[in-house]
């Protein structure tokens, strides 16, 4: 595991990065190529993709894991000089220009601050979800789908999430019933398809989970429209995917702007209402939450936090007549609270 | 798995090559008629062990070797245990394959530098919470990508504080620890058979579930992701 070798003497970095998920570790590896001196503060490293079996919508790779595209992101960061502390930031505060950043055991100097903090699973709120989560409520079908070798489970969820982790509880379920509130499975065509051609998969439409039951382990489900006759489905473990919700609050304690839902308002430039802050990645108001946009967010919040910090950034395309690379940073520094 | 493939072979015998420092010893349990996880987890030892000359191989004979067993604080197999300059308490039960690789990796890369990689202030935080031995059990499948990340940090306590074993359980070999330990999702974490969560937890809550089984005290699940 990757913690930086700390002393009592803390530097004050250019920019500290919250999240260790792919937006963060992206914003991370261009930050070190600027030259910025950078910290990575975030926990589990590889963040909520790593729990994804397959990806194969992120370009240059055909397929891979989760866990793959971002052990490669962070491969690719550690070619420079970033230092990256695998914990949970606890609070972030204000002083003056500057930021403080604070894990369990050590606190963090930084000019500017990126909160790359990504989201957290959704619950699902009916009677016995909380009194089984960990004991057969999962959400990591992938950590947890062994466990359910020959047995009837369900997903909840009517997206491309409920859909994935369908295909691949299908790997050791018996039977997987996918109970969807809508009418419809909205998932990537291409999921939808391997949905439709996997027998142990039934989807159940119009339907609501209203609570989970057993003694002492879950034995069924109830639902609040009967499925081929019946209100109860017998299954033994139940996996949540209805969507997640934003880590936002230690940016919502230090003053920024968020949503009704919760997510950071950003503009293109990915600043908030902060002057030095700057938010991407899923825990932002962008609707496409997808890696590639995060990442793509992620790289240019690295960027104008450079540009924020007066760095004079040297483009490639300077001397093209097509392409300029303006210096002057002073229009994206019009956002105040 | 009981191969490594070629192109994490090459990562692997880089970063041996970049990290390693003190020898590293691996002492592995079987017996003479070899389960089947125990052959495909000796095949799988013999091809690591090639990938540096500073790590050594033993094969030890559980049925005959009790002493060596008792010793090593192995009472199942197939075991592993990582030894460097001493005995740091990292021990894997079942074969480390799937993303359990890469837990024997950090695992062989701690014991050969004897270095926590925590920093002064959480390796002081643990020097004061781990006053007694705590052992802890993770529970693990090699399909669990967020199981070597727990892992890892359990093998850093125990290279940081000497009150501190690890014990790192392929649960589908060993069923009746499933059942024993209500194992449903992983990784599961249970410290001196009283404290248990389940999920990744940062290095400080972490530390307070060792505090909690350094003082006896029992705790629920806390699932986290």
């Amino acid at each position: 595991m990757d913690v930086n070798h700390l002393t009592d003497k803390q530097p004050m970095y250019d920019i500290a990065i919250i999240g260790g998920g792919v937006t963060g570790l992206a914003a991370a590896m261009y930050a070190g190529r600027m030259k910025l001196n950078t910290v990575l503060i975030g926990y589990p490293p590889g963040g909520v993709i790593a729990t994804t079996d397959w990806i194969e919508n992120y370009p240059g790779f055909i397929s891979l894991s989760g866990k793959e595209l971002a052990d490669k992101i962070l491969a690719h960061a550690k070619e420079y000089e970033v230092d990256m502390v695998f914990d949970e930031a606890t609070e972030i505060t204000r002083d003056g220009r500057c930021f403080t950043v604070n894990t369990a055991f050590d606190e963090y100097r930084a000019k500017t601050v990126l909160f790359a903090t990504g989201t957290r699973y959704r619950k699902l709120p009916v009677p016995g979800a909380d009194t089984f989560e960990g004991k057969g409520v999962q959400f990591c079908g992938l950590c947890d789908g062994p466990m359910f070798q020959d047995k009837a489970v369900a997903v909840v969820g009517g997206g491309d999430s409920a859909a994935k982790e369908a295909l691949i509880l299908a790997q050791w379920a018996r039977q997987i019933y996918v109970v969807i509130r809508g009418d419809q499975l909205k998932a990537e065509p291409v999921n939808l398809e391997r949905v439709k051609k996997t027998e142990k998969i039934t989807l159940v439409f119009n339907t609501n989970v209203t609570s989970i039951e057993g003694n002492p382990g879950i034995e069924k489900i109830v639902l609040d429209q009967p499925f081929e006759g019946k209100k109860e489905l017998a299954v033994k473990g139940v996996f949540i995917a209805i969507g997640s919700l934003p880590l936002s609050q230690l940016a919502v304690r230090l003053g920024v702007k968020t949503n009704e839902k919760g997510e950071i308002l950003i503009n293109r430039q990915t600043e908030t209402n902060i002057p030095g802050v700057f938010a991407a990645g899923d825990v932002t108001d962008t609707q496409f939450k997808q890696a590639i946009t995060g990442v793509a967010e992620g790289v240019t919040a690295a960027y104008q936090a450079y540009r924020y910090l007066g760095g004079e950034f040297v483009c490639t395309c300077v001397d093209d007549d097509y392409l300029d690379c303006p210096a002057a940073p002073e229009d994206l520094r019009g956002r105040t609270e | 798995m009981s191969e490594v493939p070629e192109d994490i072979e090459e990562t692997v015998v880089q970063r041996f090559k970049e990290e390693l420092k003190d020898p590293v010893k691996l002492v592995f349990f079987t017996q003479e008629m070899e389960c089947p996880f125990c052959a495909q987890t000796h095949k799988l030892l013999e091809t690591v062990v090639k990938l540096s000359d500073k790590i050594t191989f033993e094969v030890v004979n559980f049925a005959k070797d009790k002493e060596k067993a008792e010793q090593l604080g192995i009472e199942k197999i197939p075991a592993l245990a990582i030894l460097g300059k001493k005995d740091y308490g990292l021990r894997m039960f079942g074969i480390p394959s799937g993303y359990e690789f890469q837990t024997l990796i950090e695992g062989i890369v701690f014991a050969s530098t004897g270095n926590s990689e925590l920093s002064p202030k959480a390796e002081e935080a643990l020097r004061k919470v781990a006053t007694k031995p705590v052992k802890i059990q993770i529970f693990v499948i090699p399909t669990c990508p967020v199981c070597p990340v727990l892992g890892a940090m359990a093998f850093q306590f125990a290279i940081a504080s000497s009150n501190i074993s690890v014990d790192i359980v392929e649960i589908a070999e060993f069923p009746h620890l499933a059942i024993k330990y209500d194992v449903i999702g992983t990784p599961k974490a249970v410290l001196n058979e009283k404290v248990q969560f389940e999920g990744l937890v940062p290095p400080g809550q972490f530390l307070t579930y060792i505090q909690q089984a350094a003082q006896g005290s029992p705790t629920g699940i806390s699932p986290t992701i």
